[in-house]
């Protein structure tokens, strides 16, 4: 089975900074991190390949430095590795993200029977560029799967969908994104670095690999704009205790009686 | 009677596969009719199902102006691709201005993959919709970066502005059985998806926690340390007539059900009282908690997040008070 499994290389949470210009995320020189459920849906690849045979190949669209986290996946046992770069890719909404990526997985020679992503990435958190793909490569999806069988032409698959456990056959070649439950996969070992470093060669598209546009990729591409980024909303003013045990559970129970959820105690000292 | 410019108003995916989702789709269509009285325009629900009558009456007595309904047999079960069959070529044929879901499961899966066969913009789990006066510009406002910033969101040139919304924000309108409103049954193409079959469905088997309704929710943290700790936050609950949530450490480390998660990836509640015991306050879980009336925080660092949205904040240890807090309750009630 020759599964492509597509990751992000996600920001650090804590140093993110914005382009107030272009009102975009700069992630050059922010530590970075694979994208947790991409490494899920890395781990359920390898099993599937090692039982199954056939390849996996690790895409991710993304500026330069994003070489490491597939570098990470060639370690961790990925067959191949390509990087979809290039300074008119920034900027993407998934609507244009996705549209890259599909385009590498159309392009990849012979075209998978799975394409597997994480569920959603830290950083946006929409979930859709798993749904988008699919659309786009015209693939069967299903999104939150937290267990994987294969049959023999199709894959039975099981997720938990607003409340219902589902049990769902897919024909293959399908697009499934995967979530937390369906492997623990801890830390993935490290894996042969010197190969992931040094024998095999990362594969770098951009726009003309692609045969894309400008207008139909990066910010150009997009349909959606950041209007204005903003902190959450503001801060309550309350009062703040300290002292005693007694002291702050008397607190905490003149409150219920100011909100009437303890009726008012005659005499109350 | 032509309705084609009246159909060109807000839209609300009728999502009514169980209680929570009948909410989030009853919560927009509320939000609907703001946003479609500020831009001088209808509200229009759609209702897919093999029998959807019912929930078409529902939507009109909730506010909205015309329902589109389409009943087949295919559309029985909630599949992404045959929804798509039939809402797309709706869509094109009477061009909505915007469309809006609830961020269901269903409705997370379903939108991304409709907006990208109509290149459109779309939004995901948007916690405020309001309009922008000088453009008419639908601005959505997303967490992003779990929950560390807020981004306004906008769609200028491609139509509909599509956009998800996070269950809970929005408040429904009450129930007026003598609204009036149009049923459409517009022609359909059921093109049903045979590459993915629902082989079984059976409903999670969980207790009923209805923690979104109870005027009073009690939060456990980490900070409580054990799953022992936090299981007397249950006997505290109690004593006040509340609920118990839960951050998403405590459901990590297996405390409790994932039914009980609050924040950007569970429930978002507004109750008379929240008290938050042993959280830090990270922005992933309070902005499940900030509409509520009153918060009380207890927390042993007093430098912790979580003050800074609290109206009283305990600065003790969440085990050391929370018996003493029990007892002092026993006694007055």
């Amino acid at each position: 089975m020759n599964i492509a499994v597509c990751i992000k290389q996600v920001p650090d949470v804590p140093s993110i900074r914005m382009d107030r210009e272009r009102m975009t995320i700069i992630r050059d020189g922010v530590e970075s991190v694979i994208n947790p459920l991409d490494y899920v849906a890395l781990q359920a690849a390898l099993d599937l390949r090692d039982r199954q045979g056939g390849e996996v190949v690790v895409v991710t669209m993304g500026p330069p430095q994003s070489e490491e986290a597939l570098r990470e996946a060639v370690a961790a046992g990925a067959d191949r590795a390509i990087l979809l770069t290039g300074p008119a890719f920034s900027g993407a909404d998934t609507l244009a993200t996705s549209h890259v990526l599909a385009a590498a997985i159309s392009k990849l020679d012979p075209f998978p029977d799975l394409v597997l992503c994480g569920t959603q990435t830290t950083d946006s958190d929409t979930a859709h560029v798993g749904p988008q793909m699919a659309e786009e490569l015209n693939l069967p999806q299903v999104c939150g799967v937290n267990e994987i069988h294969v049959e023999e032409d199709y894959l039975t698959v099981k997720r938990l969908s607003d409340g219902f456990v589902e049990t769902l056959q897919v024909s293959l070649p399908a697009l499934l994104t995967v979530t937390q439950e369906l492997c623990s996969v801890g830390h993935l070992p490290f894996g042969d670095l010197e190969v992931a470093f040094s024998e095999r060669e990362i594969t770098q598209w951009g726009l003309k690999d692609l045969e894309l546009k400008e207008e139909e990729v990066g910010l150009r591409g997009s349909a959606t704009q950041v209007w204005k980024l903003s902190a959450p909303p503001p801060k309550r003013e309350g009062d703040l205790v300290s002292g005693s045990p007694q002291i702050l559970v008397d607190h905490f129970i003149r409150k219920l009686e100011d909100l009437s959820i303890l009726d008012e105690e005659d005499g109350y000292k | 009677m032509d309705t084609s410019n009246d159909l060109k108003g807000v839209w609300v995916f009728g999502d009514y596969r169980n209680y929570f989702q009948n909410r989030v789709t009853l919560q927009l269509i509320a939000k609907a009719r703001d946003l479609a009285d500020k831009l001088n325009t209808k509200v229009i629900a759609l209702a897919l199902g093999d029998r959807v009558h019912q929930w078409a009456m529902e939507y009109v007595a909730h506010g909205v102006d015309i329902v589109l309904a389409a009943e087949h047999p295919d559309l029985k079960s909630y599949q992404v691709e045959t929804y798509c069959s039939v809402v797309a070529p709706w869509v094109e044929a009477f061009q909505p201005q915007i469309f809006l879901a609830g961020a269901t499961s269903f409705g997370r899966e379903f939108f991304p993959r409709l907006a990208k066969r109509l290149h459109t913009g779309l939004s995901a789990d948007c916690v405020a919709l309001e309009v922008d006066t000088e453009t008419g510009l639908l601005l959505q406002t997303t967490p992003g970066f779990g929950g560390e910033l807020l981004a306004e969101i906008v769609t200028p040139d491609h139509r509909p502005q599509m956009a998800t919304v996070h269950p809970g924000v929005f408040q429904e309108r009450p129930h007026n059985s003598e609204a009036v409103g149009r049923i459409l049954y517009p022609d359909v193409d059921v093109v049903p998806e045979t590459r993915v079959k629902l082989i079984r469905s059976k409903r999670q088997q969980t207790r009923q926690i209805k923690l979104e309704e109870a005027p009073v929710v009690v939060v456990g943290g980490r900070g409580l340390g054990s799953r022992e700790q936090f299981e007397s936050l249950f006997e505290l609950a109690e004593l006040l007539e509340g609920e118990v949530g839960a951050t998403r450490p405590v459901i990590g480390s297996g405390w409790t059900e994932k039914e009980r998660l609050l924040g950007q990836t569970g429930k978002t509640v507004k109750p008379k009282l929240l008290v938050s015991i042993g959280a830090s306050g990270a922005v992933q879980y309070t902005t499940g908690i900030l509409g509520s009336e009153t918060i009380v925080a207890i927390n042993r660092d007093p430098q912790a997040p979580i003050f800074n949205m609290a109206d009283l904040g305990l600065v003790g240890d969440a085990n050391t008070l929370l018996p003493l807090l029990i007892e002092a309750l026993r006694k007055r009630i």
